[in-house]
């Protein structure tokens, strides 16, 4: 009987233990500088026992009843503690406020365990042995709580679970009292029905842990989240800020929709409207549609074939309300075929020839997505273009990643082709560039823009091919299949200015 | 290095580990399916216990029969082709040509059973040269990046994490990073002194370094970092399926001294060599002679008969293009072929539904494990343009090179595909721990004599010397006789067969 009671003092001071740690742990992990969230929240933690501790006297009747109570509630709070902060960190901004109060909370409520379990048990053991006997195990629970911590239960559980865990541990020595101390307890069956309640909700909240995480990551965006996909090639997330929406993948911003327009008309334009008799446009990438947009308003454009991986992004864009709304129904245009392909093998087995190629992945981040950027896959865009043909390339930042932004010239310089490379400002993306590359030569469009453009004009149109000293061209190498240079430049430059 | 021992252990071990988790993990392991291919043993133990065979009824005349058809005999029959030399036939005793460059083919992808890639040659690799610029893989003045092993060419598992490149970086000392770079300056030296070329007919002589060991070499001066020495006994296991203690100091330089790269490559295709011999077997086409094992070659007067188990050949010259230790079976009284060692492979081509988890460095051409017994696996889908590849073939190489050849081979014999199979999901486990539920085929190949090895001494070993001299119309072509077996040894070795036979059957 002893030794079942002393393990229940080790368990409660492990379960104490546990939630002072996740408190102190979460802090860190979410605030920075743990030294302070440590210090503060171990403070206001043991602060809030000795508040416990005072509070002990004033409970007289029914000490295990209450006993079991404080438990049940050390159970419920402690056990939904890591849970309840990750969503105020994602959802609201009263995260530290939230963070002191359940610290103080389950502080107060271990506070009071101790002095009355000591005050339970005196009557069955000499004084200077109890004390000796719960002291003993109170520390020993720590000690193994602050071992499992960092070796088992963050890493196979995470915080949630952990948290949860000890939880059920803290309603399982009520449960489990009910059964020591049933002499001394009235309406038993209603103290067990309250174990049974907190056991069974902590035990749905480990189950849908998962959830909680994900519902919290995702408010980790800064804006609502009104659209989340997962498919078989990426994390597509949509947030919606007043009137911007903003397009995620995979974490990626792909666009703002208050600043789009400055990078599309920008993309497609100059390139375009410099050819007066294009007929043919390819699209590689760009599944948005919203490149598609700016090239049908070219009344004598016939047909544009749009090559893009995610059949489930051109779904979007086609069938979502919201998003065929930004690029005012592209993609259903007569003129539009999407085909849903790798885009290096699809060209690779295509015989068609193009008046202008549009090209827009994601960024070089790795050896995958940098084929998309070698002379071999120039060479292959090269061979579809017609004689007075213009390509034009999405080439990262000439300011933050000026030789990623230069190899890509010169990696297109290679096939032979001439280049014209030019900038813009996108404010949701900072200072970015294009290159367009042809056979012949290319001429600034002068009255040949579409009508009502947001951004560009006749007149400052040739201004974006002029580069300032910080963008200048520096020496590069291409980037070849067999040598991509461009992915690890683009690493180094992109990682040199990430905070 | 004697790790087979340990990892037998180990192999139980975690067997015993994985089983016990088998019931914890949520996701079954993938039945997997396979078997061994080319298992031609019970043939060549026909020529090593000169079994009775019926002699053939048919009869034939032809000036030049070419015996093998791997890169050696292809090579022969190539620079025949380029001298418009037609009366020849070529004798392959497997249902396909190729030899150690034959390759497979599945619904995902191509893929080599054996050799699987040429370093870019140099400019005094003359004739690998012509042959890559007559199959379109140099065109104005510029090797085709498509054919160009694509980037990242290499990674290393080390440390519990996949890092790039080869060269241990992970817990590497200063004193480590001192001696590679003090490595590499030898190698600089020794590749300046130009007697280490390709092939190494064109500057080889007699050299102390091919009286001891490339380990003991090392040791001599003062290379003792183990990350260096484990890379050099990877790459002599990589080349010549041997442990750094079994291969001549004088050939584990050449490895590394004998190119002076002018691309980064090397050039590699899904199949690995076999794109090579897929197009040397076309341009020899009609004279190939498929499932036909030659059984007895006699001299008779100046000329030659060469006996399979179909025809008989009355032929003027003979270019032995096999293996050519099996001619002291099928040549009476021919040569012993004393100190040839061969080393026995197992290879293995693994079918992947999915891409398994990893971490660190992204999926690489070459795929290393530190300490591992193999050398890790090639992947088949590399070249591929793809950017998402799903599905894919790994080409595991597995040199028994910690026994002495004997041994090695009766073990690789020995087991079961049951067991080879768990050999390997075993050895791959430690890099991915989720390959089982990845690979849904396994296909091996075992391979008693894949290579001959450079053992220390081979460059003065008179048996080769005398192979190599050839003479008297029977001529070696396989790359044995230069002791290193690598494709720009067999075209060497059997460019020149060819042309020493068309002196003597006077074509010129």
């Amino acid at each position: 009987m002893a030794v079942v009671l002393f393990i229940s003092v080790f368990l409660i001071s492990a379960c104490g233990l546990i939630y002072e740690l996740i408190a102190g742990a979460l802090a860190s992990y979410l605030l920075g500088d743990s030294i302070l969230q440590f210090s503060t929240v171990i403070g206001a933690y043991l602060f809030a026992m000795g508040i416990g501790s005072w509070l002990s006297r004033f409970l007289g009747k029914g000490l295990v009843a209450r006993f079991i109570t404080i438990e049940l509630m050390v159970g419920l709070v402690g056990g939904f503690s890591s849970a309840i902060l990750f969503a105020a960190f994602a959802f609201t901004d009263g995260f530290r406020l939230l963070l002191y109060v359940i610290v103080t909370i389950i502080g107060i409520l271990v506070g009071l365990e101790i002095p009355l379990l000591m005050r339970i048990l005196k009557e069955r053991f000499k004084f200077g042995d109890l004390v000796s006997n719960v002291l003993t195990f109170d520390y020993l629970g720590a000690l193994g709580a602050s071992l499992l911590f960092p070796i088992v239960l963050v890493p196979k559980l995470g915080m949630v679970r952990s948290a949860m865990l000890f939880g059920l541990v803290n309603a399982g020595v009520a449960l489990w009292s009910t059964y020591i101390f049933r002499s001394q307890l009235g309406r038993l069956a209603a103290l067990r029905g309250a174990c049974a309640a907190v056991i069974l909700t902590l035990g749905v909240g480990m189950v849908f842990a998962d959830r909680i995480t994900e519902a919290a990551d995702n408010g980790i965006y800064a804006d609502d989240v009104i659209l989340a996909k997962t498919t078989k090639y990426q994390r597509i997330v949509l947030t919606k800020w007043k009137d911007d929406l903003r397009l995620f993948l995979s974490s990626h911003l792909q666009f703002s929709s208050r600043d789009e327009y400055r990078y599309h008309e920008a993309l497609v334009h100059p390139g375009l409207a410099s050819l007066g008799g294009a007929r043919h446009v390819l699209v590689l990438g760009g599944g948005d549609g919203l490149a598609v947009r700016e090239i049908l308003k070219y009344p004598q454009i016939e047909a544009i074939t749009l090559v893009d991986l995610d059949d489930q992004m051109t779904d979007l864009f086609t069938k979502h309300p919201v998003l065929s709304g930004l690029n005012l129904k592209s993609l259903s245009s007569p003129k539009v075929k999407v085909i849903n392909a790798d885009a290096f093998p699809w060209l690779e087995q295509d015989r068609s020839y193009y008046d202008f190629v549009v090209i827009d992945f994601p960024d070089p981040t790795n050896f995958s997505l940098g084929k998309l950027y070698t002379t071999a896959f120039y060479r292959l865009v090269e061979k579809h273009l017609t004689r007075d043909g213009l390509c034009v390339v999405q080439s990262t930042s000439p300011l933050f990643a000026r030789s990623s932004f230069w190899t890509i010239a010169e990696t297109l310089k290679q096939t032979g082709l001439k280049t014209w490379p030019y900038h813009l400002y996108v404010p949701s993306f900072g200072e970015w560039g294009f290159v367009l590359a042809g056979h012949g030569e290319f001429q600034y469009p002068v009255d040949t823009l579409p009508k009502g453009l947001r951004f560009l004009d006749a007149k400052s149109l040739p201004v974006m091919f002029q580069f300032p000293e910080d963008m200048k061209p520096v020496a590069v190498e291409p980037n070849r299949l067999n040598d991509q240079v461009l992915v690890r430049t683009y690493d180094r430059e992109w990682r040199d200015i990430a905070r | 290095m004697t790790q087979m021992n340990a990892d037998n252990i180990t192999t139980n071990r975690r067997q015993f580990l994985s089983a016990a988790l088998a019931g914890l993990s949520q996701k079954g392991d993938k039945q997997v399916t396979g078997g061994f291919v080319f298992e031609s043993q019970n043939l060549g133990h026909l020529i090593r216990d000169r079994k009775a065979f019926q002699q053939p009824a048919h009869r034939e005349k032809v000036p030049v029969v070419i015996v093998g058809g791997g890169m050696a005999g292809l090579s022969a029959a190539w620079r025949f082709g380029k001298r418009g030399f037609k009366d020849y036939v070529l004798l392959e005793m497997e249902p396909d040509a190729g030899g150690n460059a034959r390759w497979g083919e599945n619904e995902v992808s191509r893929y080599p059973w054996a050799a699987h890639y040429v370093p870019v040659p140099n400019k005094s690799s003359v004739l690998v040269r012509e042959l890559f610029e007559e199959l379109g893989l140099f065109r104005d003045g510029r090797w085709d990046e498509r054919h160009l092993c694509h980037s990242p060419q290499e990674r290393l598992f080390l440390h519990g994490r996949w890092q790039e490149g080869l060269e241990p970086e992970i817990a590497a000392t200063k004193n480590d990073h001192d001696q590679y770079k003090a490595f590499e300056q030898r190698i600089a030296e020794f590749r300046d002194s130009g007697q280490f070329t390709v092939p190494l007919e064109l500057k080889a002589q007699l050299s102390v370094l091919d009286q001891i060991n490339f380990r003991d070499w090392l040791k001599q001066n003062k290379f003792t970092s183990p990350y260096l020495n484990w890379y050099a006994d990877y790459s002599c296991r990589d080349d010549y399926g041997s442990a750094s203690e079994e291969t001549s100091a004088w050939a584990g330089i050449h490895y590394f001294a004998s190119r002076e790269h002018e691309e980064k490559g090397p050039l590699t295709w899904p199949e690995g060599n076999g794109w090579i011999a897929k197009r040397l077997i076309e341009k020899a086409a009609g004279h190939i002679r498929k499932n036909e094992m030659v059984r007895r070659i006699e001299r008779a007067g100046t000329s030659w008969r060469v006996v399979t188990s179909k025809t008989i050949y009355d032929a003027d010259a003979v270019v032995f293009a096999a293996p050519s230790f099996l001619s002291s079976y099928l040549i009476e009284g021919g040569d012993k072929f004393e100190g040839f060692e061969y080393s026995p492979w197992l290879t293995a081509n693994l079918t992947l539904d999915r891409m398994p988890e990893e971490k660190g460095s992204e999926l690489a051409w070459d795929n290393v494990i530190y300490g591992s017994p193999s050398l890790g696996y090639v992947v088949a889908t590399h070249q591929s343009v793809a950017s998402r590849i799903n599905r894919s073939v790994w080409t595991y190489y597995l040199p028994l090179a910690s026994e002495a050849p004997a041994v090695a081979r009766k073990r690789l014999l020995g087991m079961d595909w049951g067991t080879w199979k768990e050999y390997i999901l075993n050895d791959l486990e430690r890099a991915h721990p989720s390959i089982r539920q990845c690979v849904s085929r396994i296909d091996m190949f075992r391979n008693g004599h894949a290579m001959v090895r450079p053992v220390p001494g081979f460059l003065g070993n008179a048996s080769r010397l005398q192979a190599a001299k050839g003479g008297g119309g029977l001529e070696f072509a396989n790359s044995d006789v230069s002791g290193i077996s690598i494709f720009e040894q067999a075209q060497y070795r059997g460019v020149l067969a060819a042309d020493r036979v068309l002196r003597r059957v006077g074509r010129r």
